[in-house]
């Protein structure tokens, strides 16, 4: 007789054997296993159905972030290959003797810092995925260059079919990809084919700067308090209700706080620095709990070895317990600081909503962050704006991404055993 | 001493409590005593126009409160059954390594910026919803509330995993030794001895849905309408608040006060609802030594 596997309903009744149930009996067996067939089958659909949007998230992102421009260029309307060309100077010198300029005045435009200041605020050099046709090309696009129309590849296809695809005199066709190196340095633009990503991307380091700075202390020591002094009082027990109660608290109301607080009360204005307060209250819980979580795991043997030896409390922390829960420490940090740079609506509430196209340069000046630059996008009328957003949100998952990875590196490699 | 810094510390989540309570209750108070402004009207009034000029103007907060309510539903009808599904699959019929590898693919969803979602739901979702569904508005509770189900679809998920692998393998051993199949046994008894983890994790779900802003500003719309037709365009609380603030109101005017009292309504809400969240662990918890 074979030994059936749990949860196997009549897996026992082999062929052979004569059976020792009727049919009625034989009819509610082969039910039950219907049912439980059934029942693995609704189960498995949630979990592809979260895959598949995952993906078509991921996928409708990439795709919008590329698309097809027909544009009437302003400047020579010639390309050049990566063959022909490597540096940014090198594309613009073939540029400049497409449009006809000698040599010398080539020369004297590329050393002329005003003249050159003048021309970098007019044109850029881009690599198109397509352009007319051929693959990766570089093209000099003017800042005048007029967009007569802008479609995705999807609608693309359709266009092809219909044999739409013709082109007027002078124009050009470019497969632009707008998550390009020189969008992460551009400045914001009331024109999407210019408006880029460097003044959000400086104000998301300021702001993370300061709130790694402003919460990594408050936030290990609340822990050490929590973990290593705190007597067993009502003080206490108040903390550890009210973390809990924080951590639930929906992020807008942190922006509400922020905006009393920070912002209205302290006369911080719409500035970095009401940002970074309002979004390192925010995470402080998160911190709070990882870098208890980090402590408690440094064994009590390791503290009583530092006692035995004569050291004091604080020598005992500071020396033996936070340096074992450091990468503890530092990964959870990772992580809180990954959900801070992709919160948006408290620093709506805080004055990231503001248009802003110049670079922060200190903890009260005006900004933006990525998140809420892309919001501002989305909301914007043009409709080529909705490409700019995905370019803007490549950029976010990116960094994202990137976090995500170091801390599971931190986590696999100098995590401590015990 | 350095206990003193370090109490200093501890101090401060405390204080932001103190503050966000002082901060909401300052303005919500001042809000109410205006003229302009009655109790019972807020409580049951069905139009919320504090932005408009002051003849216009209504206090009823039913439309923002039924705009959340709509969207929350929304997301749980669609967030519910795939979180418990998805919970159930990898907790009990998954092998430990797919179960190890599902998982964080699952919290990726929990982790994708709230604003990245609005703009999925806006320009992915809505475009094959309005196939599909006649009459849909370009902003709608529909899409933002099917989006924002995804996103609390690890909440539950995850909890819900952590409170059915905590059921003792004897339990289930006990059941099979009876005759029961592996759906049995999930139905009758996995999941009626997880049940407080399970419940707790919805209404945790159901408190992320409600303070969940940016996919409801950004799909939803921002016009309050008093409405159970999810094809309308809405607002709720959360993108109330949103519009508020980033629209030009002056400091201490009634509109942009308005924003506060409708913060301390969500406020306690949330607060409430992850209170119960608590309260359930503790009071049904079933332990097993």
């Amino acid at each position: 007789m074979s030994i059936s596997t749990p949860g196997e309903v009549g897996s026992r009744v082999s062929k052979d054997r004569p059976s020792l149930l009727n049919n009625e009996e034989r009819a509610q067996l082969a039910a039950r296993k219907r049912n439980g067939k059934f029942f693995l089958f609704l189960t498995v659909v949630p979990v592809i159905l979260a895959v598949l949007l995952i993906l078509t998230l991921f996928g409708s992102v990439l795709l919008q972030a590329v698309s097809w421009q027909v544009v009437e260029p302003r400047n020579s309307g010639q390309t050049f290959s990566l063959r022909e060309a490597r540096t940014w100077e090198g594309v613009v010198r073939l540029e400049l003797l497409a449009q006809g300029r000698t040599t010398q005045d080539i020369e004297a435009l590329l050393s002329d810092s005003e003249e050159l200041r003048k021309f970098k605020a007019r044109n850029r050099v881009e690599l198109m995925f397509r352009a007319n046709g051929e693959p990766l090309r570089w093209v000099v696009t003017n800042i005048r260059d007029d967009v007569e129309e802008v479609y995705s590849l999807i609608e693309r296809w359709d266009r092809e079919r219909d044999s739409l695809t013709e082109l007027a005199e002078g124009q050009n066709y470019y497969l632009n990809p707008w998550m390009d190196f020189s969008f992460l340095l551009r400045n914001n633009s009331g024109r999407p084919t210019v408006a880029g990503l460097s003044s959000a991307l400086v104000g998301t380091l300021w702001v993370i700067g300061l709130v790694i700075l402003l919460s990594l202390p408050v936030g290990v020591g609340t822990a050490i308090y929590l973990e290593e002094y705190a007597p067993d009082n009502r003080f206490t027990r108040l903390l550890e209700v009210n973390l809990r109660n924080l951590a639930g608290v929906p992020s807008i109301v942190y922006g509400i706080l922020g905006l009393y607080v920070f912002v209205r009360t302290a006369g911080f204005g719409p500035s970095v620095i009401a940002a970074a307060c309002t979004l390192s209250l925010l995470i402080l819980p998160v911190v709070v709990i990882a870098a208890r979580e980090a402590i408690r795991a440094v064994p009590g043997s390791l503290r009583e070895a530092s006692y035995g030896l004569g050291a004091t409390k604080w020598q005992t922390v500071s020396r033996v317990v936070l340096p074992n829960a450091a990468t503890g420490i530092v990964t959870g940090v990772i992580l809180a600081v990954a959900r801070a740079i992709g919160e948006t609506a408290p620093l709506l509430m805080v004055g990231g909503a503001g248009f802003v196209n110049k670079v922060p340069d200190s903890p009260l000046s005006n900004y933006s962050v990525i998140p809420t630059q892309i919001y501002s996008w989305i909301n914007a009328p043009q409709k080529a704006f909705d490409n700019v957003a995905s370019a803007g949100i490549v950029s976010l998952l990116g960094v994202l991404i990137l976090l995500y990875v170091l801390a599971n590196i931190l986590r696999r490699r100098y995590e401590k055993k015990w | 001493m350095i206990r003193g810094i370090l109490f200093l510390c501890a101090s401060i989540s405390v204080l932001t409590t103190v503050a966000v309570i002082l901060a909401l209750s300052s303005e919500t108070v001042a809000f109410f005593a205006d003229p302009a402004v009655s109790i019972l009207e807020f409580f049951t009034g069905r139009q919320w126009t504090p932005l408009f000029a002051e003849d216009q103007r209504h206090f009823g907060i039913l439309p923002l409160v039924l705009g959340t309510l709509l969207v929350t539903a929304i997301a749980l009808v669609v967030g519910l059954p795939l979180g418990l599904g998805s919970a159930i699959f990898l907790s009990e019929f998954a092998s430990d390594r797919l179960r190890r590898s599902a998982v964080p693919i699952l919290e990726v969803l929990a982790g994708i910026p709230t604003v990245v979602l609005g703009y999925f739901a806006l320009l992915t979702v809505t475009p094959v919803l309005r196939e599909i569904v006649p009459g849909l508005n370009l902003f709608n509770p529909l899409s933002a509330g099917i989006v924002m189900g995804f996103m609390i679809l690890p909440t539950v998920s995850s909890i819900s995993i952590d409170s059915m692998q905590a059921v003792p393998r004897a339990m289930r051993e006990a059941a099979y030794g009876l005759g029961a199949s592996k759906a049995e046994v999930v139905v009758k008894v996995v999941i009626p001895a997880a049940l407080s983890g399970i419940v707790a994790s919805f209404i945790l779900a159901m408190s992320r849905a409600i303070g969940e802003t940016m996919i409801v500003s950004l799909a939803a719309g921002q016009k309050p309408t008093f409405t159970f037709d999810p094809r309308e365009t809405i607002a709720t609380m959360t993108s109330f608040i949103v519009q508020a603030a980033t629209g030009d109101q002056p400091a201490g005017s009634l509109a942009s006060r308005s924003l506060y009292a409708v913060g301390a309504t969500l406020f306690l809400i949330t607060l409430f609802l992850n209170i119960m969240s608590q309260q359930v662990v503790r009071r049904f918890a079933e332990k097993y030594e």
